[in-house]
C-alpha cells in the first residue's frame, strides 16, 4: 500500500523519526536542566546565566523539533493516506465502466458503491498510525536503552510496564471490541426497521398498529443497549487499569529510584528524568493498541476491494454482433439466452427479422422474456447461442425506468457523446421535450436530479429519450418506454421519429394505444417468439395475443 | 406543523437551554449526576498523586537533610505505601463513574428512542411525506448516535478533565500561587489559539465531508447507472466525472490532514513554553522565597497534568456541538402536535354496515394557503360503492384520507355510523374501516406475515380462508414456498399488481365494515389485472365502499360516482347518467377511452389524422394533462 505514494510515507517516516528521537532527548533537557540549573541554583544558591539560557533554550528547542516531527508525520502519514485511498478508488470504479451488464448483475449497487467508497476508507485507515506506531517503537528501543545506560534495575522496572499495557490494551480489545462490533450490527438492524416502519406508516395507522410497532423497534434499540452496558461494563476498568498501571509503576519507580540516588547510583536528575521519560511514553503506548485493532477490519476491506480489481474483465457482448442482411434492421438467428447461474433458457432459440425503418411492438405478458430480449439485441447480455445481426449505425436503447445523472438537462441528452446545443435541441424536439426544457428556468442548463429540479417521470423518460435521438441510431429499442408519456405525446414521438429518421425501432408494448402505433407486432411467450405480423392478423391468428389485448378491451367494455 | 419542523432547527435557542430541556425529558440522565462527578472527581485525583509524590520523596526523603545525597528510605517507602492506596482508590472511583454515567446513559438513550418512535408514529401523514422520511429516521437514529457517541467518550472526558484541571489548579496554588499564576498567565493563549485552529479544522472536515458525499453520489450514479451507461459507451465520461470527484475528495482530505496536524503538537510547544516560564520564574526567586527543588520539580510534572486536558477539551468542545444540535433537532420531533387526537370519552359504532356522513368540509395542509377541499358535502348510505375520480390535485385523496381519519377536516365534519369521527376510538376505527393505499406498502417478512399484520391474532386457516374468499388461492399456490414466500424490501421480490394482491387479502382479513380503496396507477400484466379486479369486487361487496379511483372502469362499476374538481364536488350521479352528460366526468371518459383503444387500423398514421380532426385542441390538451397527471399520482 505505502509503495503507491511513496513519496509521503518518506516524509512521514523522517518525521516520525525526529519526533521518537526529540522525546527521548527531551527527558534528557530535562534531567540536564534539574542536574545544572535547579539543583545549583537551590543547594548552592546561585547558577550561571549562561547555564540557565542553555537549558531553557535547549527545552524549547527539543520541544520544537518534536513538535516539527509530529507535523510531518501526521500531515504526510494523512497525505499519503489519502491519495492511496483515491488510487483503489479509481481501480474498482476502472472495472466498475469497463466491465459489462452482466458482471454488474452479480453484485447489489450498495455493494459495489461500498467497496469503492466505504472500503476504501476502511482499508487506509490502517496506514496512517503505521509511522506513528513506528515512532513508538523507535521510541520504546532507544529509551530502554537510555534507562539502561542511566540503571539498570530502574531500566528494567520501566520495562515491565511496557508489555503490561500492551497486553492490557490487547485484552481489551478482545473482551470489548466484539459487544462494539455487535451494537453496530444491531443498529444497522435498529436502522433498517426504522426505515422500513417509517415507510409503512399509512399501513401502520390504517391497522392501527402504532404502538406494536414501537414495542418492535424498541426491542431491536434494547438489544443496542444490551451490548452497549456489555461493553461499557468492560471498558471503564481498561478505562481505570490504564490509568493505574502507569501510576503504579511510577510510584515504584520513585520508590527504587530513592533507593538508587541513597546507594548513590544515580543522581536526582537522572531519577527525574526515567520518570518523565516514562510518562512521554505512556500515551503513546495506549494509542499503539488502538492502532491495531484496525488492522483486521482492514484488511477484510482490502480483500473486497481486491476481489473486484483483480477479476477479469469480461468480454464486450457488442464485440459479437454482425451485420444484417440488406433490407434488415435487426436479424436474429437461432438466438437463446440463459441467466447466469440458471439453466433454464429466458431465451429459446429466437430467429427474427425486422425490416429496416420499421416500428415493431414486442408484446407479451410479464416475464415472457421481452426485457432479455431487447438487452440482446442491443449487446447489453450476450446470447448464450445464436447470432445476432444489426443493420450498421449508432444503437440506442430507452429503458422503463429512465436514467438521469445529476448534471444539466444538455449532459443529460449528450452523455459523453460530443453533440453541440443544435443537435441537443433537435433530440429534445424529436422526443417532444423541448417545450418542457424550454421553460426550465435555466434551459439546458438547468441542473437536474437529486440536486436541481425533479422532472416527472414522463418528462425524465423524454429526456432519456432524446438521449437516445441525438445519436441518429439506426436500430432504437424502446423498452416499455413510452409507457410514462401519454398517448398523444407517444403518437407525436412516433410519427416524428419515423419521418425523420430511419431507425429501426422495436418497442416494448404494455398498453393498446402503444400498439397501434407500430407496424407490426412480435407476440412472444415463455422466452420464445409465437407470432409476428401486423396487430390484426395476429388479433385472428394467436389466441394467446388476443386474450391479452382482449384483458384491456374488457376492463374497457364494463365502462361502456 | 410543517413550519415549526425546519424553522425551530434555526432559532438561536442557547445550548443550555437545550441541555436543560433535555434533562427534562429524560430524567434517568439528571438522577445522581452529582455522585457520578464527585468520583470523577475523586478518579482524576490518582492523576496528582504521583506529582505530589516525587515532591515529597525528593524534598524529604531525598535532598531533605542537609542538602547532600542522603535519602530516608522508610519515609519514601511510607509516602509510596500511601500513594499506593491512593491511586487505587482513585482508579475504582473512576471505574464506577465510568460506569455508571455509561450505564445511565445508555438507559436514557433506549428512552429517548422509545418516546420518540412513538411520537413520531403519533404525527400526522401530512408530516410524513417522503421528502421528510429521512429526517425522520435520522432523528431516531444517526442523531440519538451523536447523543451516544457523546456519552461515550465526551461526557466522561468532560467530567475528568473539569474535575482534573480543578485539581490540578488547587494543588498548584497550594504549593505555590506564583508559580501557578505564570503557569495560568502562559497557558492562557493555548486555549484560544487552539479554539481557533479547531474551529478551522471542523470546517476543512465539513467540506470533506462533502466532498465525500459527491463523490458517493458519482460512483453510486456509474453503479445505478450501469446499464444505461454501458448501452451509450459513457464509461469514460462518467468515468472522468468520478476521478474529478474522489481527487477533490483526496485534496480536501488532505488539506484538513494538514490543519489537523498543527493542531495537534500545538498542546506540546505550549506546554514547553509554560514549562520554561515555570523553571524560570522558579529559579529566578531561588530558595529565597521559601521555594524547594522538589516541589519546583513536582511542579513542571504538574504544569504538564494542567495542560493535558486543555487539548482534550478541543476535541469535545466540537463533540458537545454536534450533540447539542443532535438533541435539538430530537426536541424539535416531540414538538411536534402529533396527528388526530384520541377522544376523551369514545362513542361506540352501532354494530352491522356503516354509513358516512360528510358534511361541509374543508381542508388545508397545515403549510398550505389553498384549501384541498372546498365546502364538499355528501351523505353515503351504508352498503353503497362510491367511486371519487378527478384529476391530479382535486382532493380525492385527501378526501379518503378524512374519512379514514388520517387527518382531521379545517371545518366541517364528517361522521361514520352516525358518530362523529372525533369520538370514535382509534383502535375501533380502524378494525371497522381500513383503507388500502395505491401503492401498498409491505413489510420485509413473509407474504403471511404481511396479511396477518392486519390481524396479528389471526390464524392460518382464517388467513387462507380470506385468500379463498377473495380467489386468490391459485395464486399462493403457485409461488414456491406458498404464504412464506418472502416479500423482499418494500415487497419488491412481487410485482406491483402482486403488492396489490397482498394489501386486498390483509384488507380482507381485517375485514372492515368501510373500505377506502386508493387505487393503483402502474400497469399490471393482464393476468394479476383479472385477479385484483375479482379481489377487489368480492372484497368491495357488502360493504360500504369510497374507491379513490384511477380508472374509469372502476367508476363505471360503481352504483355512484364523484367527481372532484379543485376542491370541490362538481359532479354526483351514476356512470351512466354522468358520461352522457357534457360535464367533467365525460372529458375524462373520452381521454380515459383513448389510451385504451387499439386502433384495428394497420396504417397508424391515419390515426393521428383523425384524432386531430375530431379532437379540438383545448380537449386533446386536457386528455394529456389528465393521463399524464395520473401517471405523476403513482408517486404521490
Amino acid at each position: 500500500m505505502l509503495s503507491l505514494h511513496p513519496r509521503s510515507f518518506v516524509f512521514s517516516f523522517a518525521g516520525a523519526a525526529v519526533f521518537a528521537l526529540a522525546t527521548v532527548v527531551s527527558s534528557f533537557a530535562i534531567r540536564w536542566v534539574i542536574d545544572n540549573v535547579i539543583l545549583p541554583r537551590f543547594e548552592d544558591g546561585q547558577v550561571a546565566v549562561g547555564t540557565f539560557f542553555a537549558g531553557i533554550g535547549m527545552i524549547i528547542g527539543i520541544g520544537l523539533v518534536r513538535a516539527i516531527g509530529v507535523v510531518f508525520r501526521r500531515a504526510f502519514a494523512s497525505a499519503g493516506m489519502w491519495r492511496v485511498a483515491e488510487t483503489y478508488t479509481n481501480q474498482v470504479l476502472d472495472r466498475l465502466v469497463r466491465q459489462p451488464v452482466s458482471w454488474h448483475r452479480r453484485y447489489q449497487d450498495g455493494d459495489l458503491v461500498a467497496r469503492a467508497g466505504v472500503d476504501t476508507e476502511t482499508t487506509v485507515s490502517v496506514i496512517a498510525p503505521i509511522p506513528f506506531a513506528t515512532s513508538t517503537v523507535l521510541m520504546i528501543v532507544i529509551s530502554t536503552i537510555w534507562l539502561l545506560i542511566i540503571d539498570i534495575p530502574l531500566g528494567i522496572v520501566a520495562l515491565i510496564v511496557f508489555p503490561l499495557v500492551i497486553a492490557t490494551n490487547v485484552v481489551y480489545e478482545r473482551s470489548v471490541s466484539q459487544y462494539y462490533t455487535r451494537a453496530q450490527e444491531q443498529l444497522g438492524d435498529f436502522s433498517a426497521a426504522v426505515h422500513e416502519s417509517f415507510e409503512g406508516v399509512q399501513v401502520i395507522k390504517a391497522y392501527c398498529a402504532e404502538e406494536r410497532e414501537t414495542m418492535r423497534l424498541t426491542e431491536l434499540a434494547g438489544r443496542v443497549r444490551a451490548s452497549r452496558v456489555e461493553a461499557i461494563g468492560r471498558r471503564s476498568w481498561f478505562d481505570a487499569l490504564t490509568d493505574m498501571i502507569p501510576a503504579i509503576a511510577n510510584i515504584v519507580l520513585v520508590l527504587l529510584g530513592a533507593a538508587r540516588v541513597e546507594s548513590g547510583n544515580v543522581t536526582i536528575g537522572e531519577f527525574t528524568s526515567v520518570i518523565f521519560l516514562f510518562t512521554l511514553l505512556v500515551l503513546p503506548l495506549r494509542l499503539i493498541g488502538y492502532a491495531l485493532s484496525e488492522l483486521p477490519r482492514s484488511m477484510a476491506a482490502w480483500i473486497r476491494i481486491q476481489a473486484v480489481v483483480t477479476e477479469v474483465v469480461l468480454d464486450d457482448p457488442t464485440m459479437e454482433i454482425g451485420t444484417a442482411d440488406t433490407g434488415l434492421g435487426i436479424q436474429l438467428t437461432g438466438v437463446s439466452f440463459n441467466h447466469e447461474g440458471s439453466g433454464l433458457a429466458a431465451l429459446h432459440d429466437i430467429d427474427l427479422a425486422l425490416s429496416l425503418g420499421k416500428i415493431t411492438a414486442l408484446v407479451g405478458s410479464t416475464g415472457c422474456g421481452k426485457s432479455t430480449l431487447t438487452d440482446v439485441v442491443v449487446g447489453l447480455v450476450p446470447a448464450t447461442s445464436g447470432i445476432v445481426a444489426l443493420a450498421p449505425g449508432a444503437r440506442s436503447i430507452v429503458f422503463q425506468e429512465a436514467f438521469l445523472i445529476a448534471g444539466t438537462v444538455r449532459d443529460n441528452v449528450a452523455f459523453g457523446n460530443h453533440a453541440d446545443d443544435d443537435d441537443v435541441w433537435a433530440a429534445l424536439h424529436l422526443a417532444a421535450a423541448d417545450d418542457f426544457v424550454c421553460a426550465l428556468p435555466l434551459g439546458l442548463d438547468t441542473v437536474v436530479g437529486e440536486r436541481g429540479i425533479s422532472l416527472s417521470g414522463g418528462q425524465r423518460q423524454r429526456v432519456a429519450l432524446a438521449r437516445a435521438l441525438v445519436r441518429h441510431p439506426s436500430i432504437l429499442v424502446l423498452d416499455d418506454t413510452t409507457s410514462a408519456l401519454d398517448p398523444t405525446t407517444e403518437e407525436a414521438i412516433l410519427s416524428r421519429l419515423r419521418s425523420s429518421l430511419e431507425s429501426t425501432v422495436l418497442m416494448v408494448a404494455s398498453r393498446p394505444s402503444t400498439i397501434a402505433l407500430a407496424d407490426d407486432v412480435v407476440f412472444m411467450s415463455a422466452g420464445r417468439v409465437v407470432a409476428h405480423g401486423t396487430h390484426v392478423e395476429l388479433l385472428e391468428r394467436e389466441s394467446g395475443y388476443r386474450e391479452i389485448v382482449e384483458a384491456f378491451e374488457a376492463d374497457r367494455a364494463a365502462s361502456s | 406543523m410543517t413550519g415549526g419542523f425546519t424553522s425551530s432547527l434555526e432559532t438561536s435557542e442557547t445550548a443550555i437551554t437545550t441541555i436543560r430541556r433535555g434533562l427534562r425529558e429524560v430524567p434517568v440522565l439528571r438522577h445522581g449526576l452529582w455522585l457520578t462527578f464527585l468520583l470523577a472527581a475523586l478518579g482524576s485525583g490518582g492523576r496528582v498523586v504521583v506529582p505530589i509524590l516525587i515532591q515529597q520523596a525528593i524534598d524529604k526523603g531525598i535532598v531533605g537533610v542537609g542538602g547532600e545525597d542522603f535519602v530516608d528510605v522508610a519515609l519514601v517507602a511510607w509516602l509510596a505505601f500511601v500513594g499506593l492506596v491512593m491511586v487505587l482508590i482513585a482508579g475504582i472511583a473512576f471505574r464506577q463513574a465510568a460506569l455508571r454515567l455509561g450505564v445511565r446513559s445508555e438507559q436514557a438513550l433506549y428512552d429517548l428512542r422509545e418516546r420518540l418512535i412513538g411520537h413520531i408514529h403519533g404525527l400526522s401523514l401530512a408530516d410524513h411525506s417522503e421528502e421528510r422520511r429521512g429526517g425522520l429516521v435520522a432523528r431516531v437514529t444517526s442523531d440519538i448516535e451523536t447523543l451516544a457517541q457523546f456519552f461515550q467518550w465526551g461526557g466522561m472526558a468532560w467530567m475528568r478533565n473539569t474535575a482534573l484541571m480543578l485539581i490540578v489548579s488547587i494543588v498548584m496554588l497550594a504549593y505555590d500561587p506564583l508559580l501557578a499564576g505564570v503557569a495560568f498567565a502562559v497557558a492562557c493563549p493555548l486555549a484560544i489559539v487552539l479554539r481557533a485552529v479547531q474551529r478551522r479544522l471542523v470546517l476543512a472536515h465539513g467540506e470533506a465531508r462533502e466532498r465525500n458525499g459527491e463523490m458517493l453520489g458519482a460512483i453510486a450514479e456509474v453503479v445505478s447507472g450501469a446499464r444505461t451507461i454501458r448501452a451509450y459507451e459513457a464509461g469514460d465520461h462518467l468515468g472522468a466525472v468520478v476521478r474529478t470527484a474522489t481527487e477533490r475528495k483526496a485534496t480536501q482530505q488532505i488539506r484538513a490532514a494538514w490543519i489537523g496536524a498543527f493542531l495537534f503538537p500545538s498542546g506540546e510547544v505550549f506546554s514547553v513554553f509554560t514549562v520554561s516560564a515555570v523553571i524560570g520564574v522558579g529559579v529566578w526567586r531561588g530558595p529565597e522565597s521559601g521555594l524547594t527543588a522538589g516541589a519546583l520539580i513536582g511542579f513542571i510534572f504538574l504544569t504538564f497534568r494542567f495542560l493535558e486536558p486543555i487539548a482534550e477539551f478541543t476535541e469535545i468542545i466540537d463533540q458537545t456541538q454536534t450533540a447539542v444540535a443532535g438533541l435539538r433537532r430530537v426536541l424539535t420531533v416531540l414538538d411536534m402536535p402529533v396527528g388526530p387526537p384520541a377522544p376523551e370519552a369514545p362513542i361506540p359504532l352501532p354494530a352491522g354496515s356503516l354509513d358516512i356522513l360528510i358534511r361541509a368540509v374543508s381542508f388545508r395542509y397545515p403549510s398550505s394557503e389553498v384549501d384541498v377541499l372546498r365546502d364538499v358535502t355528501v351523505t353515503i348510505p351504508a352498503g353503497q360503492q362510491v367511486a371519487v375520480v378527478g384529476a391530479t390535485g382535486s382532493g380525492k385523496t385527501t378526501l379518503g384520507r378524512l374519512v379514514a381519519r388520517f387527518a382531521d377536516p379545517t371545518t366541517g365534519t364528517i361522521s361514520v355510523g352516525g358518530v362523529d369521527l372525533g369520538s370514535v376510538a382509534p383502535n375501533e376505527l380502524r378494525q371497522r374501516l381500513v383503507i388500502v393505499s395505491q401503492e401498498p406498502f409491505l413489510f420485509d417478512d413473509s407474504i403471511r406475515a404481511n396479511i396477518g399484520f392486519a390481524r396479528p391474532s389471526s390464524t392460518m386457516v382464517e388467513i387462507k380462508a380470506v385468500i379463498a374468499d377473495l380467489g386468490a388461492t391459485d395464486w399462493i399456490d403457485a409461488l414456491d414456498d406458498g404464504l412464506d414466500t418472502k416479500v423482499g424490501e418494500r415487497g419488491e421480490a412481487l410485482s406491483a399488481g402482486e403488492r396489490q394482491l397482498v394489501a386486498l387479502i390483509r384488507a380482507g382479513l381485517a375485514d372492515p365494515d368501510v373500505l377506502i380503496l386508493d387505487e393503483a396507477t402502474s400497469s399490471v400484466d393482464a393476468l394479476t389485472e383479472v385477479r385484483i379486479a375479482r379481489a377487489l369486487d368480492r372484497l368491495a361487496a357488502g360493504r360500504t365502499t369510497i374507491a379513490i379511483a384511477h380508472r374509469l372502469s372502476t367508476a363505471a362499476r360503481a352504483d355512484r360516482v364523484l367527481v372532484l374538481a379543485d376542491g370541490e364536488l362538481v359532479e354526483d350521479g351514476c356512470h351512466s347518467e354522468l358520461v352522457v352528460s357534457n360535464g367533467a366526468y365525460r372529458l375524462l371518459h373520452d381521454a380515459w377511452i383513448s389510451a385504451t383503444t387499439v386502433s384495428k387500423q394497420s396504417e397508424p398514421s391515419e390515426v393521428r389524422v383523425e384524432a386531430e380532426r375530431t379532437w379540438p385542441l383545448d380537449r386533446r390538451d386536457f386528455a394529456r394533462e389528465i393521463v399524464e397527471a395520473e401517471v405523476l399520482l403513482n408517486g404521490e
